[in-house]
């Protein structure tokens, strides 16, 4: 089920990066697209704004036909101050274009994407093509709350993928 | 730069070393790769520098320790040791040398940097203040 998970991420990274190219991080002197999985990365004790922060939560295993489906809930959260140019008044224009960016790359078609494995993966080296797909429901959209001036939503998505033999 | 300034922070350096003058390391990551998925998947993990910091001294400044809350540390750093690091390690400023750093290695313990600030003489800072979290594991 890590490589569903590693293949879901890459998918809606690539996704995400496409529809708003200029939504970026800088990560240890690296530019990288803003979306990334909490459990990857080293702990801090603040919380990435303007990004999208991938967390799994609940996992289920329906071990009833030969490959077993995985389903797993991912928890995708946001967060925004507004920009400060603007005095933060733009808080919920930047919250409901997030909104937008992660409805539309979770909606684009198809709805599946070849699962891959990235153990063998690196810089310069592809990942390898497994013979089962990764494919997810529509997210829900959470109430957005607010702390003090930021403003934050979670979204979740079901994710399911068949777990080939041998697969850990 | 102004002489006050300077003295200030000779001063500081010296109260430091009478209080204990501790040395401990800022573990800072290298530099990530550019284009390579794996660190973003947690396969591939990033070198660790220590740099030492001394002296320093420290105190614990969550005094009652709340259930599943880890502890808290106060530790002031030398201004002096932390502009040596920023200027050979062309890091902009200490608080990009703090905020990059993944933590701060204290007799054989990690701990989590949570936030990092400085008081001044004459707009030249003469000692950083650290506020510093234990591993959750420590927590009671």
């Amino acid at each position: 089920m890590q490589n569903a998970k590693d293949t879901f991420y890459t998918m809606l990274q690539g996704r995400l990066a496409i529809l708003n190219p200029s939504r970026t991080r800088v990560l240890r002197g690296v530019v990288r697209p803003a979306t990334l999985v909490d459990e990857n990365e080293l702990p801090t004790a603040w919380i990435p704004l303007d990004a999208f922060r991938l967390q799994w939560t609940r996992l289920q295993v329906t071990s009833a036909s030969p490959l077993p489906l995985v389903e797993m809930e991912c928890s995708i959260q946001y967060a925004t101050d507004g920009s400060s140019g603007n005095g933060g008044m733009d808080r919920g224009r930047l919250l409901a274009a997030m909104d937008a960016e992660l409805a539309t790359a979770l909606a684009a078609e198809p709805h599946t994407v070849a699962k891959m494995n990235y153990a063998t993966a690196g810089a310069g080296v592809a990942p390898t093509a497994m013979g089962t797909n990764v494919f997810w429901a529509d997210p829900v959209f959470g109430a957005a709350s607010t702390v003090g001036e930021r403003m934050e939503r979670t979204a979740t998505v079901q994710v399911f993928a068949n777990q080939e033999a041998g697969e850990l | 730069m102004s002489d006050l300034s300077v003295a200030a922070a000779r001063t500081a350096d010296v109260l430091l070393r009478a209080l204990g003058g501790r040395t401990v390391m800022l573990r800072t990551p290298a530099s990530a790769v550019p284009a390579d998925v794996t660190e973003q998947l947690g396969i591939a993990t990033p070198l660790f520098q220590d740099l030492p910091l001394a002296p320093v001294a420290y105190r614990k400044a969550r005094a009652t320790v709340t259930e599943g809350k880890a502890a808290k540390w106060e530790m002031l750093v030398s201004a002096t040791t932390v502009e040596g690091l920023v200027g050979s390690l062309a890091y902009a400023s200490a608080s990009v040398l703090f905020a990059a750093a993944y933590g701060v290695l204290c007799g054989g313990e990690l701990l989590e940097i949570v936030s990092a600030t400085q008081e001044q003489v004459f707009g030249r800072p003469y000692v950083y203040r650290l506020i510093l979290r234990a591993p959750l594991a420590q927590g009671v």
